[in-house]
């Protein structure tokens, strides 16, 4: 995908997480594109791997500096918890040239921001983690494997934890297709 | 009676010193080739200083790799809840916290030992799904190496070096734990790699340029293993251990990557370097057979910036050799000259202005009078976990206004042949609003 075409829709997605009332610090960035990706089929073409906090991928993260560079996105600290990310108002301009394919994908996009802006970065962990396991690892069908499974991978997730969260990617799933 | 251990003089370290097996890695021949690989390609042509090599920058990795090392496993320094979190820790001076240091300074050796010549200058000149981490990689696991490996008491597992040395962006393959996460970090991470602090350092050093110092002792002796803060949740920590200060080393931190900014936007990004670069990968895709270097390790180690400057001399003054123009541009001075650069101004109407001129300008003069250059910072915002006086663990972006202020340093040049310069110079004062004002996606035909 063309670069400034996907920077209207991932300035748009982080918007609507706002709108949300999500942090929308960098792990929530993360997530929401991983979901908007492996989920929502939108082709934004980052590369995933299990790493920080889940599924994480380091183009994004090289990304997001651009989008800083070219003052498509702000920092904007909070005392003292971190920086959220802000779309500028020159993303607002960019998102106006891709009216079309933001018409494309819009409703994924606020239905994604509609499950994850209120979730904080550990539910956004377990979450992404759950998809990650369900979608990219052949580890079967049954939930009770895939929360093993996840609990393996993040020891610090119970497995209690684990299958709750695999039960509500299995919804959200559900809910899509 | 045998020596164990053998110095280096260094000039920015002093001393390096080195064990028996990391001199067998010093003698190898793919860590012998380093020699022979400048750090900073072309970078003396503008800085007549920058010919150090990748060799002595992997000895200055390894040596601030284990002083890292030994600053945040020393007890005094590790919370009950990174202890319990990272098991090497659990028992200091165990033998498990021994493995790991030597793994560690044996993957700081080795980080940069698949290097091409001229460094970053030639790394596109792979096969696809090459790049030099990959050859990196198939090094520490040749024959040679992994001799070494396998003489050492205990031996060092290759899979181990290689995850330290290219760390989880270049090692996607492999699963990192906690502790070998932090490990990498140690070496290659966006906020404290010792790779970065050496090089900063001594290519500030190498070329005279004082941008790249900071205060590394007081940095490193105030580096702890935290636990990321968890962005917007008051006491609760997301968890995942990561390289953090304590608040005195904050104004250290600061200065690394203030340095970091000054380094990358006057000498890294610098445009003559630049276009040096461009010109030595257009004689390279020339020079090389089929316009790649090889990926077998053995033919690969052949090649150093040795053979390559040989060619390029003899090319420039022959028009009958393969690469003439390109190499007459290096060697005798006649790079491009830059046409355009971006500007804020641009960049507000549109972020690829250069893009979009460099398009222009081939269309209309032809593609062989125009090189275009894009690059931007790669890696995260300054954002780390540091410990307060009173115990609390918050990001560095909350307590540093000079981290929130550090410009992204990127770059977007349109260089031009010497002779065309004047001409497109002007076409381009006319044409440029026009050229630059993005198209909105209902006009496209597609």
């Amino acid at each position: 995908m063309d670069r400034l075409k996907r920077a209207a829709l991932m300035t748009r997605l982080l918007e609507n997480l706002r709108d949300k009332r999500s942090w929308c610090g960098e792990t929530h960035a993360q997530k929401a594109i991983f979901f908007a990706q492996d989920l929502m089929r939108v082709p934004l073409e980052f590369e995933f791997i299990l790493y920080k906090h889940g599924p994480f991928s380091f183009d994004l993260r090289d990304e997001l500096t651009s989008l800083r560079a070219d003052g498509l996105i702000r920092l904007v600290p909070r005392w003292p918890y971190g920086p959220t990310i802000m779309p500028t108002e020159l993303a607002k301009k960019l998102q106006n040239n891709y009216q079309r394919t933001l018409r494309l994908y819009e409703d994924k996009l606020a239905f994604l921001a509609d499950k994850l802006g209120a979730k904080g970065v550990a539910d956004l962990e377990r979450l992404a983690t759950a998809l990650f396991v369900t979608v990219r690892q052949k580890v079967g069908e049954s939930s009770e494997k895939r929360a093993a499974k996840l609990s393996e991978i993040k020891p610090h997730i119970s497995y209690d934890q684990a299958l709750e969260a695999i039960r509500k990617v299995d919804q959200m799933l559900d809910e899509v297709h | 009676m045998p020596k164990h251990t053998h110095e280096i003089r260094d000039p920015i370290h002093v001393f390096v010193r080195l064990d028996n097996p990391e001199r067998d890695v010093l003698n190898s021949k793919p860590f012998q080739r380093l020699r022979h690989i400048h750090q900073l390609a072309l970078a003396y042509l503008v800085y007549p200083g920058a010919t150090h090599k990748r060799f002595e920058h992997s000895l200055g990795v390894m040596e601030l790799a284990s002083r890292v090392f030994d600053v945040i496993t020393n007890p005094n320094n590790v919370s009950d809840e990174i202890r319990n979190r990272l098991e090497p820790l659990g028992k200091a001076d165990s033998d498990a916290l021994r493995y790991w240091r030597r793994v560690l300074r044996m993957a700081a050796l080795c980080h940069d030992i698949g290097h091409l010549p001229f460094s970053h200058a030639s790394e596109d000149l792979l096969p696809e799904g090459w790049d030099h981490e990959q050859v990196t990689r198939d090094i520490i696991a040749s024959k040679e190496m992994r001799q070494i490996w396998e003489n050492m008491t205990p031996p060092l597992r290759q899979e181990d070096i290689i995850k330290l040395a290219v760390g989880p962006k270049k090692a996607k393959d492999f699963q990192f734990s906690d502790w070998e996460a932090i490990l990498s970090e140690i070496i290659v991470g966006d906020a404290f790699g010792v790779d970065r602090m050496d090089y900063l350092l001594r290519d500030s050093y190498h070329l005279g340029v004082a941008y790249g110092k900071f205060d590394h002792y007081r940095l490193i002796d105030t580096l702890q293993i935290l636990p990321a803060p968890s962005p917007g949740e008051e006491n609760q920590h997301a968890g995942e251990p990561t390289l953090g200060v304590d608040e005195g080393g904050i104004q250290s931190s600061e200065a690394l990557i203030i340095a970091r900014y000054f380094m990358y936007s006057q000498v890294y990004f610098h445009p003559v370097r630049r276009i040096y670069d461009i010109h030595l990968k257009d004689f390279l895709k020339d020079w090389l057979p089929g316009g790649l270097f090889p990926t077998d390790i053995g033919d690969f180690l052949l090649i150093t910036d040795n053979e390559v400057t040989a060619s390029l001399r003899q090319a420039a003054f022959d028009d009958g050799q393969p690469g003439h123009s390109h190499a007459r541009r290096i060697v005798r001075r006649e790079h491009f000259k830059r046409l355009y650069e971006r500007n804020p101004n641009d960049v507000e109407i549109n972020p690829e202005a250069g893009r979009a001129i460099f398009n222009a300008l081939t269309q209309e003069f032809g593609a062989e009078l125009f090189r275009h250059d894009r690059y931007a910072q790669k890696g995260g915002p300054p954002d780390f976990p540091v410990r307060m006086r009173d115990g609390r663990i918050v990001p560095s972006l909350a307590v540093s206004e000079v981290l929130n202020n550090v410009p992204v340093v990127s770059v977007d040049y349109v260089f031009a042949q010497r002779e065309i310069f004047d001409q497109a110079e002007k076409w381009l004062k006319k044409n440029r609003n026009t050229i630059i004002k993005p198209q909105k996606e209902e006009d496209d035909n597609g």
